[in-house]
């Protein structure tokens, strides 16, 4: 298998979002044709964050609080629409609603078939 | 061989084989395999009497003899299981034996049989069986095929002579821990959802175990024997040969789909098994659902069936001798290690012993010896109502329940030999059910134990969760035994198809107590956690928990402190219990999240008792019954689930009304306000409706004080759609000729303050200076600035304590919203001189502001900014 460097035509977006907020993310991707995503669950925290909670004396400190992770790699093209759409869906308008990255990548193989590029994803 | 020596018998033998294999399906499995099996005896008879394999080697000079092992031997040959045979020489392997090898192996492999075979004289074989116990095993298999069969005769001879007979105790040893290891290393597959057909608990070489344990202990010649020589009745060996070739029967059809040996039935195989073994869909389940519950069922038996085998013929052949212990019952006795009935008649006179046998053994901890357990399979049918509500039969089932994990699962054998069901016969209907997914990894009636048992594991040195917390919360609970009824029966409703197996559980769990004639308090109990197992773990993973609503929402419903412990604890036993997937770090954190801050809500009750849901339901109700026409009615109905818990507590139904009315009035501007006169009073009461903005509260005391309205009191509140309601308490302005005039100015200030035109601060510094010294009439306290970040989850609460000054509200919520924070809920009063303010904030960014750093600095903020008590 031949890697070429070529010119970068994939992106991958990455989206840390509210636990709660997967399904309509998952939706609202599906219905602009978005077909396949990886979801990790994940904890963290950025300028929302841990906090404590007091149970009978005892303090229970939350530092990392659990996100969800969506990763989708699709041509450049798409980019701004499906960030938009994460954007729309994921968004409660409180603090803690997330962040998308968008990345380049270079290269795409479906494992099965050998196909490369934007047949491979 | 070559490929084209038509004439050799591997080629008929391929030939026969195809025919076999093409039909195989539709003939018993057992039927097939020894069809299978006399194929390769034919074969290897055939290669025998070959005269090319004469002319190799002459057999009246070098006496030699073909043996089947294994599989093969017993006569049960799968598609693709590997077909072991001996080649069995007098004296020494002659050196042209390997040419016998070429002639009669290779050929096998050539037409891609895997043959596993061993040249080896007489001597070698018993010498190396000697040395090796895994050599051993094979010859219990062994069956003469073809050649000399007095060489064979005296192979066996020597072997059941010496081998077994004085190293029995060896060879008994290594076979029981062989069998334990095996056990431990794959599993248990009659709850797998990939079972191994083969090695797993439950698979065939359970059986076979047992029968190398029958033939070397019990001298049986063939599986038949268990049955003649009575070690399983009549009904026992027909249900386990049943289930062997039920078994036989999926690996023959798993070996065929996948062109070679393979005994995992992995997921993409199980659905084209099921369909080809003709499972249909039924009562809501899939074929393949079906295929596999018959499958662990069957795996079941076998595993049954082996382990009281086990019990019955130990291998090791220990019995440690315990001292005779007495049991409650006269009719119940401990013999051998074990409980069992005295006489079995006594059963037919006092069929409650049938559970007080189960009782017993979790009190003593003593297992039920293998005739027991017939005995209660085999009468079970007698423990019907009334029995099953006796007092005493209850009791001993609770016992059995509460019995401390993990040493001992009666539970489970309660399971096993169908008692279980006979006292909830409810149960029957989750008993092997599979849910097809890779979230649910064991059948319904193995998980509602696993729950039981990890809840009683919680807080032991064995606990599956490290968390101080639950493990804490069950220790210290008192209703263990209803949490314990609750998990037993949580999921009893996915035996009964329905839209919603919690609610159908709860149903079935109020029919199943009633029968046992339960308190009514307790089955009320019981019912609520079975039919709410799911919401705190559906709630932490679907609901912004962050949200104060989400909280307020669940603790409504769980409505006290002991029914939200009960129901988290049920809902970490059940989501470990299920599989790996529907339990982690991530998964606990969030659902621990959830029940401190639910907890929290409980603790500071006002906005979960009782009397307040009663009370906002109410008020709803009215308010929408007040709106006069149908559009009206649609118009409040929008509103209402925005507005806060805390708003409609405090708030009466004509109010809500109106300021609902005052809402819509807002259209696109920033705030509106309706000021009324109270008659008694002569105070007059400002209510605005404004669109949130920080430091709101602040313009708007601000306008107030530089408009010489001084405040009394005041309360506002943050409805969810953003919008501000603030209700205000002011003495009427001085001059009461102009007030309307007054009132216009008012509102013009606080428009420009707002818009940013007005700078609020510096004209009060210019108009009305705050004066550096104060007076208080009676007490002379100093100021309190009180930050509580322990009373909510969701705000930090800042009380002050002061007195009563000009512009007063205006300098400590300027000092709030120079800290940068929000104010959602106000409570100000003022008792003659002496004021009370409580805030409840969080940041810009709508947190806590949990740090004692900024706490500390908020209170001098606030403080600076009060004047010198004189």
């Amino acid at each position: 298998m031949k890697f070429q460097t070529r010119r970068m035509y994939m992106k991958k977006i990455e989206a840390i979002i509210k636990p709660f907020k997967l399904d309509d993310v998952k939706e609202a991707l599906t219905d602009i044709g978005i077909q396949g995503m990886t979801v990790s669950e994940v904890k963290g925290y950025g300028r929302q964050k841990g906090h404590k909670e007091i149970y009978r004396g005892a303090e229970y400190v939350v530092d990392f609080i659990p996100k969800i992770k969506i990763e989708i790699v699709v041509d450049t093209s798409r980019v701004e629409e499906v960030a938009a759409k994460i954007c729309e869906a994921a968004n409660t308008g409180k603090i803690g609603d997330g962040k998308i990255f968008v990345l380049s990548v270079d290269q795409a193989i479906r494992v099965r078939t050998g196909e490369t590029g934007s047949d491979a994803i | 061989m070559t490929n084209h020596d038509i004439h050799h018998p591997a080629a008929r033998l391929e030939a026969v084989r195809n025919t076999l294999l093409a039909e195989f399906t539709h003939m018993p499995a057992d039927e097939f395999m020894r069809r299978h099996s006399r194929l390769f005896d034919a074969y290897f008879r055939q290669c025998c009497d070959e005269d090319r394999v004469r002319a190799v080697l002459d057999i009246h000079r070098n006496p030699y003899a073909v043996a089947a092992l294994g599989g093969y031997g017993r006569r049960e040959q799968n598609v693709h299981s590997d077909v072991d045979v001996l080649l069995l020489f007098d004296a020494a392997v002659p050196r042209r034996a390997e040419t016998l090898v070429q002639e009669i192996i290779y050929p096998l492999w050539d037409i891609g049989i895997d043959v596993g075979h061993a040249t080896r004289s007489l001597t070698q074989c018993l010498t190396m069986a000697w040395q090796r116990m895994d050599l051993v095993i094979p010859l219990l298999d062994a069956r003469f095929v073809s050649g000399d069969p007095a060489l064979f005769s005296r192979l066996m001879e020597i072997f059941h002579k010496r081998l077994l007979g004085e190293r029995r105790r060896e060879i008994l040893a290594w076979l029981a821990e062989t069998n334990a290891r095996r056990h431990l290393r794959f599993g248990d597959s009659s709850y797998r959802l990939e079972p191994n057909l083969k090695e797993g608990l439950g698979g065939l070489r359970d059986y076979h175990t047992m029968l190398w344990i029958g033939k070397i202990k019990l001298g049986l010649q063939q599986a038949r024997d268990f049955e003649y020589a009575g070690h399983l009745s009549h009904d026992e060996y027909r249900l386990f040969r049943r289930a062997l070739v039920f078994i036989w029967d999926v690996r023959n059809r798993l070996h065929r789909r996948c062109g070679r040996k393979c005994d995992q039935l992995y997921f993409q195989s199980q659905i084209n098994v099921a369909r080809s073994m003709d499972f249909r869909p039924l009562g809501g389940r899939k074929p393949v659902e079906r295929f596999l519950a018959h499958l662990h069922a069957q795996m079941d038996f076998i595993k049954q069936q082996h382990f009281m085998f086990l019990q019955q013929y130990d291998p090791r052949g220990k019995k440690t001798a315990r001292r005779a212990r007495r049991t409650r019952f006269d009719e119940i006795v401990v013999a051998a290690d074990a409980l069992r009935f005295d006489v079995a008649e006594s059963i037919m006179k006092h069929p409650a012993l049938l559970m007080h046998i189960f009782g017993e053994s979790a009190r003593l901890k003593i297992p039920l010896h293998p005739e027991a357990k017939r005995i209660i399979r085999e009468f079970g049918h007698l423990m019907k109502t009334p029995l099953i509500a006796d007092p005493a039969v209850v009791k001993a089932f609770e016992a059995v329940l509460k019995e401390p994990a993990p040493t001992f699962n009666v539970l489970r054998e309660m399971l096993n030999t169908g008692f279980l069901q006979r006292l909830v016969p409810e149960f029957r209907e989750i008993v092997h059910r599979i849910q097809y997914n890779a979230y649910h990894i064991y059948p319904v009636d193995k998980h509602v134990l696993r729950t039981v048992q990890t809840l009683k594991k919680l807080g032991t040195a064995i606990s599956p969760v490290s968390c101080p917390l639950a493990n804490g919360l069950w220790k210290n609970l008192k209703q263990r035994r209803q949490l314990l009824w609750a998990a037993l029966l949580h999921d009893i409703g996915k035996g009964f198809p329905s839209a919603s197996h919690a609610a159908t559980g709860a149903d079935i769990t109020r029919t199943v107590l009633k029968r046992f004639h339960y308190p009514e308090k307790d089955i009320d109990l019981i019912a609520f956690l079975v039919r709410n197992h799911l919401m705190l773990i559906k709630t932490a993973t679907r609901r912004d928990i962050h949200e104060e609503e989400t909280a307020i929402h669940c603790a409504r419903r769980i409505k006290n402190r002991q029914r939200l412990n009960m129901l988290y604890l049920l809902t970490i036993a059940d989501s470990l219990s299920t599989g790996p997937k529907a339990w982690n770090e991530w998964t606990a954190a969030l659902l621990r999240d959830l029940f401190l801050k639910v907890a929290n809500i409980m603790q500071h009750g006002e906005l979960v008792s009782h009397r307040a849901v009663r009370h906002t339901e109410n008020k709803k109700k009215a308010v929408l019954n007040a709106a006069a026409t149908a559009a009206e009615k649609k118009r409040v109905g929008a509103i209402l689930p925005l507005l806060s818990p805390r708003y409609l507590i405090s708030t009466d139904a004509p109010d809500i009304t109106t300021d609902i009315d005052l809402y819509h009035q807002l259209g696109t501007g920033s705030f509106v306000w309706k000021i009324t006169r109270d008659t008694a009073t002569g105070t007059r009461t400002v209510k605005i409706c404004a669109r949130d903005q920080p430091g709101l509260f602040a313009k708007i005391a601000g306008t107030f004080t530089l408009n010489h309205l001084n405040i009394l009191s005041a309360q506002i509140f943050t409805w969810r759609n953003n919008i501000a309601l603030d209700i205000f308490d002011v003495h009427p302005p001085p001059d009461v000729i102009f007030e309307k005039e007054k009132w216009e100015t008012a509102r013009r200030h606080l428009a420009a303050a707002l818009d940013g035109a007005l700078d609020l601060g510096a004209a009060l510094r210019n108009k009305m200076p705050s004066p550096a010294r104060i007076k208080p009439i009676a007490s002379k306290n100093p100021h309190r600035i009180v930050v509580d970040n322990h009373s909510s989850s969701f705000f930090s609460i800042v009380e002050v304590f002061t007195y009563d000054f000009p512009g007063v509200l205006f300098s400590i919520t300027s000092a709030l919203f120079e800290a940068g924070l929000d104010i959602w809920v106000a409570k100000i009063s003022t008792r003659i001189d002496q004021v009370v303010d409580v805030f409840y904030v969080r940041d810009f960014d709508g947190q806590k502001m949990d740090d004692e750093k900024s706490a500390a600095a908020l209170q001098a903020a606030i403080l600076a900014r009060l004047p010198d008590i004189e």
